[in-house]
């Protein structure tokens, strides 16, 4: 079992360097992913039973080509198009690192819808396989592969080569890139979102490509916040749920069950990085993780700390969810009046008002200020608009719980 | 022989009504049933619900597809979740069924044709 394990990490890894090789050899790099794509299949076959070849990137390398070659020549109306390939010339050295980055790029494209660039991002950088990312969306294969097959279609159609963006355009595009991988991060995290055997785990994969991408950009401060978000965040994970698929908030996690070298790995991230880069969302979103993870109870957190990261939060990177989680942050500094002062003034907020978010921290606030009725009739608002089977279930319990008291 | 059952009801009423005991025996009979559901095979999709509050009604008035909000119907007569399963007999289906309506207000049962021959 380990060494099937074995194969799919080393094949995951591989995957964007070879995509990445053959489409610097032969341009076309949509072509050159479903030739990977294929030549992953065949390998994830025979390594398992023959065992890892003694170079498994060349192997791929070698596999991926042959397979890209047939595609192109098969294709009668490529015709033209081989005559091209044969006459592109190999760039200079560039480092698999490069590759990988120019890949990502792409794959999170501006011009492609977000599900496009999810599902494109998990097949081209992550290596992973149609059937894996469809298990993981639970979505039938076929509609994941029309999914993958239509964003290939869009990018081709915007006649996007496989290069670099503009250095002018970088920053903007690596926003998109870091919203992609939390995204993916955040697909795998949410509560109730169900793991087959066979499904691939989104959080993982995430912060595997968020470490790439680390690689590449070593000295960028919200890679590195990013990456230290999620690994604060991952390391509750064994506390956040339990066996039966309920909820645990925050403060009644068992703390004992935290990941420690997760915590420990992220906070000596985000010390590297705090200060030394300009700051930005992610990481201040890290650093209020960290707080979180340092607290050796849940009285014991550092509030005025959090409150005061929040602050600076909602001047970086303003709006009413960030608003949102500053007022819990108030009401547990100076009281859940002040904290429900605050949530009144984006009551009318169209993006927030009428979301269960907002309801469910509005009966945490009414419940902290003793006032159960008003709070059950917000985690009841809550239940109507939550679309978490699990996060209703918890709410449900809230309710119940404070009928009976 | 493939059916959908349906099950009918409102989360958010639950939670006023019932004791916390009975909300975490739900909860452990909705685990459960998926569980053996799978287990013996019967299963082919699942899926719970939002709360029917959520739900938009899409009527073509003078031509023009138009979205109107919830809620349209009184809560136990809202969709909350369904099932659909492919089992040996409408006995079968019914026998599930009976064990879901414990935890519901009302469950549909309803089969799924089979499609066409194929040629």
């Amino acid at each position: 079992m380990s060494s099937d394990r074995a194969v799919v990490d080393l094949l995951r890894e591989l995957a964007p360097q070879v995509v990445g090789m053959l489409a610097r050899r032969h341009g076309q790099w949509d072509l050159a992913e479903d030739a990977v794509q294929e030549a992953l299949l065949a390998a994830s076959a025979q390594w398992a039973d023959a065992g890892i070849p003694d170079n498994p990137r060349a192997w791929l390398l070698a596999v991926a080509s042959r397979r890209f070659i047939d595609a192109v020549r098969s294709d009668s109306a490529r015709r033209e198009r081989e005559n091209t390939v044969a006459a592109l010339e190999t760039r200079g050295e560039v480092s698999d690192h490069d590759d990988s980055l120019t890949l990502l790029y792409l794959c999170c494209h501006p011009a492609l819808s977000q599900p496009s660039q999810l599902a494109l991002t998990l097949r081209a950088v992550g290596g992973l396989t149609t059937a894996e990312i469809a298990k993981a969306f639970l979505v039938p294969e076929s509609t994941m592969a029309q999914r993958i097959s239509r964003a290939k279609q869009q990018i081709r159609a915007a006649g996007l080569a496989f290069e670099p963006p503009p250095p002018a355009e970088r920053a903007e595009r690596l926003a998109v890139v870091l919203q992609v991988l939390y995204l993916i991060f955040n697909e795998g995290y949410t509560p109730g979102s169900r793991t087959s055997a066979s499904g691939a785990d989104l959080t993982d994969e995430a912060i595997r490509m968020t470490r790439m991408l680390r690689a590449g950009l070593p000295s960028n401060g919200e890679v590195a916040g990013l990456l230290a978000l999620m690994l604060l965040t991952d390391a509750r994970r064994p506390a956040r749920e339990l066996a039966d698929g309920m909820l645990v908030p925050l403060a009644d996690q068992d703390r004992s069950r935290w990941v420690a070298p997760l915590i420990a790995e992220g906070v000596e991230l985000l010390d590297a990085t705090l200060g030394a880069c300009p700051v930005g969302p992610y990481q201040l979103q890290a650093a209020i993780a960290a707080l979180h993870d340092e607290a050796a109870t849940a009285d014991a957190t550092d509030w005025p700390q959090i409150l005061a990261l929040y602050t600076v939060l909602e001047q970086v990177a303003p709006g009413p969810v960030v608003t949102l989680n500053r007022a819990v942050a108030v009401a547990m500094v100076d009281g859940p009046r002040a904290g429900l002062a605050l949530l009144g003034t984006i009551a009318a907020e169209p993006g927030i008002a009428h979301t269960h978010r907002y309801d469910v921290v509005r009966g945490h606030l009414l419940e902290l200020a003793g006032e159960p009725a008003a709070a059950a009739e917000a985690y009841r608002a809550a239940m109507r608009g939550t679309a978490s089977v699990a996060e209703r279930r918890h709410l449900a319990l809230k309710v119940a719980r404070i009928a009976g008291s | 022989m493939k059916y959908m059952i349906a099950m009918f009801g409102s989360a958010s009423e639950m939670g006023a009504t019932k004791t916390p005991e009975w909300i975490n025996e739900m909860i452990a009979f909705m685990i459960d049933i998926d569980v053996r559901l799978r287990a013996s095979g019967e299963m082919v999709y699942n899926e719970g619900l939002a709360d029917g509050s959520q739900a938009k009604v899409v009527r073509l008035e003078n031509g023009q597809p138009v979205a109107t909000d919830g809620p349209f119907a009184e809560a136990k007569e809202s969709i909350i979740g369904f099932w659909i399963v492919d089992v040996a007999s409408e006995e079968r289906a019914l026998e599930i069924c009976g064990e879901i309506v414990q935890w519901s207000e009302v469950v549909e049962l309803r089969p799924v044709p089979a499609g066409p021959p194929v040629q």
